[in-house]
């Protein structure tokens, strides 16, 4: 998709001085406001800002004008010709999508005329739709049945007496993900604007015209992208349907729970749809702060995973050195008596998925067994100030408001697939903001135009010392972003650029009230909750320590193994699948997944949300808070708290913002931050290049337990692979 | 305010039976003696294996249960349910079990700390 400054351009507008020169755009940028106009709809005025369409204009006094090809988030189609209505004086109905709106005009949305252009554009939609509703997956949620029933004749006039059958066309084999039933589609576009202006591949298309058209991807091409999935949300009929939810489930049969997604640090929200307690989908739901409306593949189809290699019982090394399952009595005893001998040498270790109950619960369980160690997985430099301001390590500006940017550097990250919704803001800042984009890190495709300034600390180095062109252009940003990978700040000089790009970020001049240049990207959905509550990131500490017994809540990632231990080290893994860190256990508690509980996460800016209790746990899986309050009363130092309003309240206490859900809170602080990292002894840089490691599709799939566990995301990376070596 | 409108309410109430806390008293009293007297009759009648001091203490413990009850209203309620249940075992329409729930000998209780839950 062009950038909307270059279609401007293009259908015969002045090119604006903003492109010609970057130091007029803060004239440019001062327009004065229009004054609004009235029109009517249905009678009722109302004001409008210019430019207006007539759908908008009547969706501001809660009229609905039906569609298919409309989307709020994509560019206006008009091909549909649903949403026509009348306007008076008008000799025809028109396009309300399309179509600004003039002063005075008197719409109508339930006249004769509108009604009877809905019924013909009904009518010739069905001539060439299949029947076939009874076995369409779409059935019940589908907007041409709806529709067809609120606003088509109450007749048909089809009547095939030659038996030619209805228009026919071939499925297209777009990949794992989407299942295609391309006689069912009624080319509304919209999974192909999606795909060029949101997901950013310009894969999807029309072949021919009339009743010939077809949409697809010219060639025999999967549609691979980390946000595929949003096009069978788009999709008003049946034509793009879910792979994996196929023929399983009608929406009128299932429960729908409003939950929060963990596969990344974005924290999406979402809605699981159960039944006979299996997770049988997830959608997103809309939240514009964080998600839109849109989901990352990753969350939308890795549930599969929930089912498979699940840890249903508790289980204790026997003599044999193997895992047998036991009972929880057996399970809690047995650690008990290793905690009790441990004594203070104990230490754990968060991984990507521990919510925010289960830290606190263990941070007080060995606060009182007289250890400190309780560490996550992923690193983050602890010099300086450390993790003791939050801004150091919050997305300080925000989700939403990367959209608002006009520079962008980002630094070790590769967003696309580390936040894909993150990257999509990204892309819209690039295509409607015309944002100027530059990386430090690997060459990725990560689907807008970036300045690649170099792939080590130098580069950083030189943004800072005015030694590129980039660098000027983000200090005379209006509103400039900085966003670092957690990836790269994992490195044994991560302090040093931190501190790198600290000054960077002070450097800029910061005009805006409110606006925060420093942000850091997160890739694990506990991270930021862990810091807030006190872990300290990195293992490192642990393997000095040598502990006795080590708990490990959900850490899978292999940060620390069995040779950085001492040789009596008591392992113990606490989580919901049988991954890498349940392998090298001594003994396993199997804990729930989370779909499973209701439980807070902080995400990556530093948002509390929790997610809801969709289907209970299986077999002997209890809520992860819960095995380690047991196992506080049996080791002699019971918790105080016995339910989640407690274990609440104790949240409340560390951590106020832990459970004022939905609500953002901020950090500041980003001058002494700076300060007492570069008070910090001098630090030395390393010049290796930078290194991520998710740089494409096929990494993206899968990246923790759940998603390496599910069928769905073993499929994708074939997928992507085999795509990689077809010719187009 | 509210005080005042709790009184008027009060006072517009309709009684059920009784009129103040004397008469609702004689009544329950007299349901205690009815019950008192039928004891040694229940447990010959019912065959169940418990005897008349049983039975007392029981009777006892069922009247306990709303001894804070202070409402005059509930407790005429509380007395004619009362006359029903002695009415249907008097008159057999009970059977052996309606009168050893009473006792919930085979009820198991819930376990109510955290530990006993948890592990159950």
């Amino acid at each position: 998709m062009l950038r909307s400054s270059l279609i401007k351009v293009l259908n015969g507008a002045k090119v604006s001085p903003k492109h010609v020169c970057v130091t007029f755009r803060a004239a440019s940028d001062v327009a004065k406001k229009p004054e609004k106009i009235e029109v009517f709809i249905d009678d009722q005025p109302v004001l409008v800002d210019p430019g207006t369409t007539v759908l908008q204009a009547a969706a501001q006094v809660g009229v609905e004008i039906p569609r298919f090809c409309y989307h709020e988030r994509l560019a206006v189609a008009g091909n549909c010709r649903m949403c026509l209505v009348e306007v008076e004086k008008s000799p025809k109905p028109v396009a309300a999508c399309a179509m600004p709106v003039m002063k005075g005009w008197r719409i109508k949305t339930n006249s004769d005329m509108t009604k009877k252009a809905r019924e013909g554009v009904m009518e010739f939609l069905l001539v060439n739709h299949p029947l076939d509703c009874p076995i369409c997956d779409q059935g019940g949620e589908c907007d041409l049945q709806d529709q067809s029933m609120a606003f088509g004749s109450d007749r048909s006039r089809f009547t095939d007496i030659q038996f030619s059958g209805k228009r026919a066309v071939e499925d297209k084999d777009l990949g794992p993900l989407i299942k295609t039933v391309m006689t069912r589609c009624i080319h509304c576009t919209r999974c192909i604007r999606f795909a060029s202006e949101v997901a950013g591949i310009d894969d999807l298309g029309t072949t021919g015209r009339g009743s010939d058209m077809q949409i697809g991807t010219y060639v025999e091409k999967f549609f691979m992208s980390e946000l595929s999935g949003n096009v069978i949300d788009l999709c008003p009929v049946g034509a793009l349907t879910s792979k994996p939810y196929s023929f399983t489930a009608r929406p009128w049969e299932i429960r729908k729970i409003d939950s929060i997604d963990v596969f990344d640090a974005v924290g999406s929200n979402i809605v699981v749809s159960t039944r006979t307690n299996e997770v049988l989908r997830i959608l997103p739901r809309v939240n514009e702060e964080i998600n839109e409306e849109w989901l990352a593949d990753k969350s939308r189809f890795a549930y599969d995973g929930l089912k498979r290699q699940r840890l249903i019982t508790p289980m204790l090394r026997d003599n044999k050195n193997e895992l047998t399952p036991v009972d929880w009595e057996a399970v809690l005893l047995t650690v008990c008596k290793v905690l009790q001998q441990a004594g203070p040498n104990v230490a754990a270790i968060a991984g990507g998925m521990a919510d925010a109950e289960t830290l606190v619960a263990v941070k007080d369980l060995l606060n009182r067994l007289g250890s400190e160690l309780t560490c996550t997985e992923h690193v983050f430099p602890m010099d300086g100030s450390g993790t003791d301001l939050r801004s150091s390590y919050l997305l300080n500006n925000k989700i939403s408001g990367a959209e608002e940017a006009d520079a962008i550097l980002l630094i070790g990250t590769n967003p696309r697939f580390e936040a894909p919704l993150l990257n999509s803001r990204l892309r819209k800042t690039y295509l409607h903001n015309e944002a100027q984009i530059a990386v430090i890190g690997p060459k990725v495709d990560l689907t807008y135009e970036y300045e690649h300034l170099g792939n080590n600390a130098t580069a950083i180095c030189n943004v800072l010392n005015d030694n590129c062109p980039f660098s000027s252009t983000l200090k005379n940003a209006k509103k400039p972003l900085i966003i670092v990978g957690a990836d790269l700040l994992k490195r044994a000089d991560g302090a040093a650029i931190l501190s790198l790009v600290q000054s960077i970020a002070a450097q800029t001049c910061n005009k805006v009230e409110g606006w925060k240049v420093l942000n850091i990207l997160h890739k694990v959905a506990s991270q930021v909750a862990a810091l807030d509550i006190g872990y300290t990131p990195g293992v490192s500490k642990i393997r000095e320590a040598k502990p006795k017994a080590l708990i490990l809540i959900g850490a899978d990632e292999g940060a620390i193994n069995k040779e950085d231990l001492p040789e009596d080290c008591f392992i113990i893994y606490q989580g919901h699948h049988g991954d890498l860190g349940a392998c090298m256990a001594d003994a396993v508690l199997p804990g729930a997944a989370y779909t499973e509980k209701q439980a807070t996460y902080v995400n990556t800016e530093g948002r509390a949300q929790q997610t809801l209790v969709a289907v209970s746990p299986p077999g002997l899986a209890k809520e992860d808070w819960k095995i380690i309050r047991a196992l506080s009363e049996i080791v002699g130092h019971k918790l105080p708290y016995d339910n989640l309003n407690e274990i609440r309240d104790r949240l409340d206490e560390v951590a106020p913002h832990l459970t004022r859900y939905g609500e953002v809170e901020g950090a500041n602080y980003f001058k002494q931050a700076a300060q007492l990292l570069q008070e910090d002894e001098e630090k030395t840089l390393d010049d290796s290049p930078i290194d991520l490691k998710i740089k494409e599709l096929q990494d993206y799939f899968m990246t923790d337990s759940i998603s390496r566990a599910s069928p769905t995301m073993a499929k994708c990376v074939q997928a992507v692979l085999k795509q990689k070596e077809s010719k187009y | 305010m509210s005080a005042s409108t709790i009184r008027v309410g009060v006072k517009q109430v309709k009684p059920i039976l009784s009129v103040d806390t004397e008469e609702a008293k004689k009544r329950v009293l007299n349901l205690y003696k009815a019950w008192h007297r039928q004891l040694p009759y229940i447990v010959k009648k019912y065959d169940i294996p418990k005897s008349v001091e049983q039975l007392r203490l029981k009777l006892r413990e069922e009247f306990m249960k709303h001894k804070d009850v202070k409402d005059i209203r509930v407790i005429d309620m509380l007395v004619i349910k009362g006359q029903m249940e002695l009415k249907e075992t008097v008159n057999i329409w009970k059977q052996k079990g309606h009168i050893m729930t009473y006792f919930q000998d085979t009820v198991e209780h819930k376990p109510t700390d955290f530990l006993s839950q948890f592990l159950s």
